[in-house]
């Protein structure tokens, strides 16, 4: 068979779709997810609701709450990239035919799609049910992208360095947690300022949560390979 | 030409020793079978020339052309089939052809996929879905899986695992026709699948 001009783009899109298309067949991750997402929003709904907080403290309680909702609901799925390979035991058949950057980027992509569904959904059903007023919808949408961006490129390396523990589930979120922590302050700052209206030159809190995102590929780029072929 | 070599091999974990100091050059047209026991090592080193598990002593070496070939292009070189080594269940026999071939970035449309799948038998049940295969028609469907890139090196760990008849007579046809492109290493405990090879390392002794 003759080898065409291989790109790591090629074989992550390549990736990327095959993941879709068994996520499409089972939904195990997307079902966990919106699962998780939906309940916790009905519960803060009917519980909070947008009547029972000082109208004050609004922007920055709603902030915390939806970034705690996205969070995780993420948390509840997105290490199923790595864990499900691991499992079905097909994870040495893709370290023999795909490149290790390439498999990231793959399950990067897969990841990124998922959360995409998942702020698509949450989001504007958060705002409607909360009655949550942003008076800077541009900044608030850049915080929302930029923020799933963080949170899919942190989730990535973490699923791939837990997808061989034994107690995969409980370490995810543990490790998870730490290395997001940053990247959430950042995002409930951001959009609590985003729904208040302040106007800060540049949009600062996107930009923190940009450079988190490329310090966060970066690393996974040089550290995956070690873990890949460990 | 390519060329295997295996120097001073050994893997322990921990206190345990599995085997130690096995080496051996594998060229063109060479069959080599490693038996031995359950639990002997025949997977595991199996595995460690695939590049899969780190030995814990010596080394393994690949040559194309004499010119030493990098372990991060090795998978080029290298089609696998094991029992521990699994397809995707939730795609059809076709579609999980045709994610290895671009994952490999092979230039190789749909009817490229249905002849490999024709060469293991498997032409009637391309569209089935993974988890609707027998155990031996997944075997076959990781033969072809490991024969699409044309790999000069051929891993098989307990190759007749599941296979009919028909199956026996599909495996021993790309073993032969492997001869001619490359070489193959077959772990096994059966002695008609020690029988393909001119060589046999028992990991037992």
């Amino acid at each position: 068979m003759q080898t065409r001009s291989s790109t790591y783009l090629n074989e992550a899109v390549a990736i990327w779709f095959r993941d879709l298309r068994s996520e499409f067949r089972t939904r195990y991750a997307l079902n966990a997810i919106l699962m998780f997402a939906v309940t916790t929003l009905i519960a803060v709904s009917f519980s909070i609701g947008s009547f029972r907080i000082e109208e004050a403290e609004r922007p920055f309680l709603y902030s915390v709450l939806l970034w705690i909702i996205l969070t995780f609901s993420a948390l509840s799925g997105l290490s199923r990239s790595f864990v499900k390979e691991e499992e079905a035991g097909t994870i040495d058949v893709l370290k023999l035919s795909a490149r290790p950057q390439a498999v990231f980027f793959g399950k990067l992509l897969f990841n990124l799609t998922l959360l995409g569904a998942l702020e698509l959904i949450i989001v504007p059903s958060f705002i409607f049910l909360m009655a949550y007023q942003i008076n800077f919808p541009g900044f608030f949408v850049a915080m929302i992208i930029s923020g799933g961006l963080g949170l899919g490129a942190g989730t990535t390396i973490i699923a791939a360095m837990i997808a061989r523990a034994s107690t995969r589930g409980a370490l995810f979120s543990v490790l998870s947690l730490p290395l997001l922590l940053p990247l959430m302050i950042t995002c409930i700052k951001g959009c609590e300022r985003a729904a208040i209206g302040i106007h800060s030159a540049g949009w600062p809190e996107v930009k923190i949560a940009v450079a988190y995102v490329i310090i966060m590929v970066v690393m996974s780029l040089f550290l995956f390979p070690l873990i890949w072929e460990e | 030409m390519f060329t295997l070599k295996v120097s001073g091999i050994g893997k322990h974990y921990g206190e345990t020793l599995v085997f130690k100091n096995i080496s051996f050059q594998l060229n063109q047209g060479d069959v080599l079978a490693i038996t031995g026991w359950n639990g002997s090592g025949k997977s595991t080193l199996l595995r460690i020339i695939a590049g899969l598990v780190k030995p814990s002593t010596g080394r393994v070496e690949m040559f194309f052309n004499a010119d030493p070939i990098p372990k991060e292009s090795r998978r080029r070189f290298i089609g696998m089939v094991a029992p521990a080594l699994s397809l995707y269940d939730e795609l059809t026999g076709l579609e999980s052809i045709e994610f290895f071939c671009r994952v490999r970035g092979l230039a190789c449309n749909r009817n490229d996929c249905l002849n490999i799948i024709e060469l293991v038998g498997l032409a009637e049940h391309a569209t089935k879905m993974g988890r609707e295969y027998s155990s031996g028609m997944k075997q076959r469907l990781k033969l072809a899986q490991a024969l699409l890139h044309k790999p000069p090196l051929l891993l098989l760990d307990e190759p007749a695992t599941n296979l009919d008849s028909k199956g026996i007579d599909v495996l021993e046809q790309i073993i032969s026709n492997q001869r001619q492109s490359g070489m193959t290493v077959i772990a096994s405990n059966e002695k008609r699948e020690a029988d393909y090879a001119d060589t046999v390392i028992n990991l037992s002794e």
